[in-house]
């Protein structure tokens, strides 16, 4: 394969479903031995691309050339046997099989008719040598890291020996370490001539790792370009159609009073020793490498899992946190990460999700007051434009931002004085984002105390007053933003001094 | 961890079939929204049609009360569906727990303490199942299974497995007498469907089941006592079954310890009929009983016309099937309600 051919042209691909036109005649060309880009906010039309070159959708109109050849793929199946793997970040994979079984996962090797698990294991192993990552094909599934398990995914597909490989946002459960190993095999797969598709809404990263950048805006494209001559403020300004001045614009506030306090926290598993004050007007960073004990110790704080030892004090008095109405009690609030299986109970109404913290406080003789109950979501639909601005709405039908936006609504409906923001713009796009920071930097302007999760250290650096880094389960001492770099934080995290 | 793509995915695709169910299909909406009453209509239609006895005024007294018993356990149960909980198969024990001890305590405490223990005590059950279930996390079938057939054992064992009899013919008269045409035990059954429905649907107690239902670990985050919530359905469950073996005691005068069984699966079906998802977070009480009207309706229509007992199984098993079947396909097409 010569490095300039094309593995793949789309044109004029448009895609409609009744009432809403996804795709508007759109042109794709990837080369082999390129990493080609699409980025794009949520909902413009990355997700049904992608699934028209998979084969799931059948495009309403265009054409689909694969390495010259003008093919029609009707399924998934089609897809695959012209050489197109899909990584898709929901991993495709069974925990409770082998490293090896789940990368020949229904293309075993056989010998006489039975599975040969020599060869399997063999090649397994050769396979994740090439890319550079050491885990044990002998491993059940289950027990790697999600990182570990994305490794897996890739060598799966990797090992189906694919002209076209697509990655759809596969850092977002990266740390940055693991992202540069990531890298490191993707240009591993570039010089073996395979074209690949990196779909992020991460700019920077897109930046490092693409040849190639094609921008999507509502469904249609908005440009192709070399990544060479492309700015993040450009490639953003070009995603979301308008300037956005400063992606964490930081509101200054005054900082008071300490109000939770968190001593020798440990839950003798995630984290241990855990120490620190959050104070009024002030928000603390939390980060570090995924699987560091954040998000347990967040939810041991909140009372969604049970501490073993220390304990938490908020205005100076100890509270006893048994579950998450004491924690409510104390004037806590806990946004969790994972908006999807703890944030939202999708097959209610925004109003409905809103009050689910005070219902009881809205309820006479256990009755809940339907006026209070509209007239708290009514408020904060239209102080945090909710599109759309309807809170009868079915909450699982709002996009990624503003389901955020409504889980927020729901927590300060509560009134807290600390609210525990764990991971808050993952999975939001970039205009939501700013939109979230801007909310939180209100609420730390009105006194409220808060504890941000972040694994995007420019957000972090951004955003937070002080941050603390935790690393297998310790936590560093509370750090001053200006003492902090991207560097430092990296240092403090994986527990290699920066150079 | 929140999966960016998964969340693209559902925000394009829920969007655009929920526009295709709602925009594109008139006649899938008016099913899924209307499709009960037009089949009650139907058979009501076809009933008069068919049986000249079908619309007289003596057989709908007859279908009102057959169904005024099992209607209180569907209350209960449609609680335990809409929380998540699958089903509880305890209810022959609490009906029988309900309808023995309603007779066997009269001579004893009195008809009126009789009665309340008899409830109390199917509650107490539920509460155990509950317990199970909502604190030490339990399989639903399997706790109320095993409470079941404990409570059961304990009951026949009680009262040496044989028939217990009414001792106080008054309470007979009052559960079968009527006030203004309408059977007491109908307005019993209306009053405990008017308050169940406004606990679901206007209670937070109500809104928090649906909320555990729809998303447990969500509504956990929310502050909202989730254990409790559960448990609760099957104590609700329990108490609406207690009251229902315990005036089926009454009326009949007598019980065995049988007296209960197939009773679950009566409500069960009415429930599931009515739409109520098996999954949880979704169903109304009324909605439930328009099941059961159905189903009841369905049932009368088969008896008129002389259709087989295997074969009513048959229509019955059909509709259940179907009912569920509706409940994924729509849930798919609604993006997993």
């Amino acid at each position: 394969m010569s490095a300039a051919a094309t593995a793949l042209r789309m044109r004029g691909i448009s895609k409609t479903f009744p009432g809403v036109k996804a795709l508007s005649s759109v042109n794709l060309t990837v080369e082999f031995g390129r990493v080609h880009a699409i980025v794009g906010e949520n909902g413009a039309g990355k997700s049904t691309l992608m699934k028209v070159l998979s084969g799931t959708y059948l495009p309403t109109t265009g054409t689909t050339e694969i390495a010259g050849v003008e093919v029609r793929m009707r399924k998934p199946a089609d897809a695959q046997r012209l050489g197109i793997r899909m990584v898709h970040q929901e991993l495709n994979l069974v925990p409770d099989l082998s490293v090896a079984e789940n990368v020949y996962l229904g293309r075993m090797p056989r010998r006489w008719g039975l599975a040969d698990k020599a060869a399997m294991l063999r090649e397994t192993a050769v396979i994740l040598d090439e890319l550079g990552a050491t885990i044990d094909p002998k491993a059940r599934l289950g027990d790697l890291s999600i990182s570990q398990q994305q490794l897996v995914e890739i060598a799966k597909a990797y090992a189906a020996a694919p002209r076209i490989i697509v990655l759809d946002e596969p850092t977002s459960s990266l740390s940055e370490h693991e992202t540069a190993a990531l890298f490191r095999i993707l240009r591993k797969m570039k010089q073996q001539g395979i074209a690949i598709i990196y779909i992020s809404h991460r700019v920077k990263e897109v930046l490092e790792i693409a040849d190639d950048v094609t921008i999507l805006r509502d469904g249609s494209m908005i440009d192709t370009r070399p990544a060479d001559g492309i700015t993040v403020a450009e490639m953003i300004r070009l995603m979301v159609g308008r300037e956005v001045t400063n992606v964490f614009p930081k509101t200054p506030s005054e900082i008071g009073a300490p109000v939770l306090k968190v001593v020798a926290l440990g839950d003798s598993y995630n984290f241990r020793n855990v120490n620190f004050e959050v104070r009024k007007g002030e928000i603390l960073g939390l980060t570090g490498l995924v699987g560091a004990g954040r998000t347990e110790l967040a939810k041991a704080v909140f009372g969604l899992a049970r501490a073993t030892e220390g304990r938490i004090e908020v205005d100076g008095k100890p509270v006893v946190i048994g579950s998450p109405a004491a924690a409510v009690r104390a004037g806590i609030a806990y946004v969790p990460e994972d908006r999807k299986d703890e944030g939202i109970v999708p097959s209610l109404s925004v109003r409905e999700n809103i009050s689910l913290p005070v219902l009881r406080k809205l309820s006479r003789f256990g009755r809940v007051s339907m006026t209070a109950d509209r007239r708290l979501a009514d408020k904060y639909t239209k102080e945090f434009s909710i599109m759309p601005p309807d809170p009868e709405r079915r909450i699982g039908l709002l996009s990624g931002g503003n389901q955020q936006k409504a889980v927020l609504s729901k927590w300060l409906s509560a009134d807290p004085s600390v609210l525990l923001l764990d991971e808050p713009t993952r999975g939001v796009d970039v205009g939501a984002k700013a939109e979230i920071h801007r909310i939180i930097g209100e609420l730390v302007a009105g006194g409220m105390a808060v504890v941000m999760i972040s694994s995007e250290l420019p957000e972090v650096l951004g955003v937070c007053d002080r941050v603390i880094v935790m690393r297998d389960g310790h936590a560093s001492a509370p750090v001053d933003r200006a003492a902090l770099s991207e560097e430092k934080i990296m240092a403090l995290a994986t527990g290699e001094e920066a150079a | 961890m929140t999966d960016v793509p998964i969340q693209m995915r559902q925000d394009t695709t829920q969007d655009t079939t929920n526009e295709r169910f709602r925009g594109g299909s008139p006649l899938v909406d008016l099913l899924s929204r209307g499709g009960l009453a037009i089949a009650i209509l139907a058979v009501l239609v076809y009933g008069s049609l068919t049986s000249p006895f079908f619309f007289t005024t003596g057989n709908f007294v007859n279908v009102l009360t057959s169904m005024a018993i099992v209607g209180i356990v569907v209350v209960g149960m449609t609680f335990v569906l809409v929380v998540g909980g699958l089903a509880d198969l305890s209810v022959p024990a609490t009906i029988a727990c309900g309808a023995i001890l309603s007779l066997a305590l009269q001579p004893v405490i009195g008809p009126v303490p009789a009665f309340a223990a008899a409830i109390a005590l199917a509650g107490l059950c539920g509460l155990i199942s509950g317990l199970l279930i909502g604190y030490v996390g339990i399989n639903p079938i399997i706790a109320t299974l095993g409470v079941g057939t404990i409570v059961l054992g304990i009951v026949q064992a009680a009262v040496g497995g044989v028939i217990v009899y009414g001792t106080n013919p008054d309470t007979a008269a009052l559960v079968k007498s009527r006030l203004f045409g309408i059977p007491v035990i109908v307005l019993i059954f209306l009053a405990v469907a008017i308050i169940g429905h406004f606990v679901l649907s206007r209670s937070y107690w109500g809104r928090w089941t649906v909320a555990t239902g729809g998303n447990c670990s969500a509504a956990e985050a929310s502050a909202v006592p989730v254990r409790a919530v559960k448990a609760g359905a099957f104590v609700i469950t329990a108490i609406c079954s207690g009251l229902s073996g315990a005036l089926l005691g009454l009326t009949l005068q007598s019980a065995r310890p049988l007296v209960g069984t197939g009773y679950e699966f009566s409500a069960i079906t009415a429930v599931v009929v009515g739409g109520i998802s098996i999954m949880g977070g979704f169903g109304s009480v009324p909605r439930a009983i328009a099941g059961l009207v159905f189903v009841q309706l369905l049932t009368n229509v088969m008896v008129l016309q002389g259709v087989r007992t295997p074969v009513q199984g048959f229509v019955l098993g059909l509709l259940i099937a179907g009912a569920v079947a509706l409940d994924v396909a729509l849930r798919k097409r609604g993006g997993g309600a």
